[in-house]
């Protein structure tokens, strides 16, 4: 089975509202190009979106930029996985006490479901974040319906 | 880039309403919808239902605002209903764990005749 990236794409995008909107976009462009499923470019795009917002809102970069890379791949068989890096160069996060966070009614803590919304919607995540920045590595794999 | 989110409302009887969204749901969006409801609430609905078919893109932060809209009308001992959701929106609710805490409806039929709007 051949498998090396048919499409790429590199982003240098602005930490500006709704920013993520365009990242998500690109990807999705680029999933249908591969024949992704619709299901399964939304799921992307959420995670997407999600990961965008955490950059922008709490990586702290003095660049006030988000770097986004993604590689498109056939499998054959109907079949396509979408790889996604995006960077930061900000302060890092543990990553430990971000997965650990769980909302409950009638409390303050509303915030910070980015991290299972992506864990959640891709198949799979990685993130390497230390003093100084986080690039977080999702794959999507789809496959088209019968 | 702007995504502006649309809202529209529907009142039904003394003490419902049907609200319908049209776009993004992220921070701006999540506080139009809530500015929306607190005057419906105000205005004594206890049964709101949010029809989301024309809503395909949410966040985690919008989300969040929907659930102190859910726990506001809580607090007026009222109830949130949802309805026609996107398979992922449905998906990132659960998650959040916002299906726990306000229905989930396949439809505006089926969750207009259970809630009594």
């Amino acid at each position: 089975m051949t498998a090396t990236a048919e499409r790429q794409m590199e982003l240098t995008l602005p930490m500006v509202p709704d920013i993520e909107i365009a990242a998500a976009r690109a990807a999705g462009n680029l999933a249908r190009e591969l024949g992704m499923p619709s299901e399964s470019i939304d799921e992307m795009a959420h995670a997407m979106i999600e990961a965008c917002i955490n950059a922008r809102e709490h990586s702290g970069s003095a660049d006030r930029r988000i770097y986004v890379r993604i590689t498109g791949t056939s499998l054959g068989e109907g079949s396509s996985r979408i790889d996604i890096w995006i960077t930061d160069h900000g302060r890092g996060f543990d990553v430990t006490e971000a997965r650990s966070r769980r909302q409950k009614l009638g409390t303050v803590h509303k915030r910070g479901w980015g991290l299972q919304i992506i864990e959640a919607h891709m198949d799979e995540v990685s993130i390497t974040t230390s003093e100084g920045g986080t690039t977080i590595h999702m794959v999507k794999i789809g496959k088209e319906h019968d | 880039m702007t995504e502006e989110l649309r809202v529209a409302v529907d009142r039904r009887g003394a003490n419902g309403a049907i609200m319908y969204t049209k776009g993004y749901i992220n921070n701006v969006g999540g506080e139009e919808i809530a500015n929306r409801a607190y005057e419906l609430m105000d205005a004594d609905v206890r049964s709101l239902l949010l029809n989301l078919r024309e809503t395909k893109i949410v966040n985690s932060i919008g989300i969040s605002i929907l659930i102190e809209i859910i726990e506001k009308m809580i607090d007026k001992g009222g109830r949130i209903g949802f309805c026609c959701l996107t398979p992922v929106i449905h998906k990132t609710f659960q998650i959040m764990g916002l299906a726990n805490y306000a229905s989930i409806y396949p439809d505006e039929d089926a969750a207009a005749k259970e809630m009594g709007l």
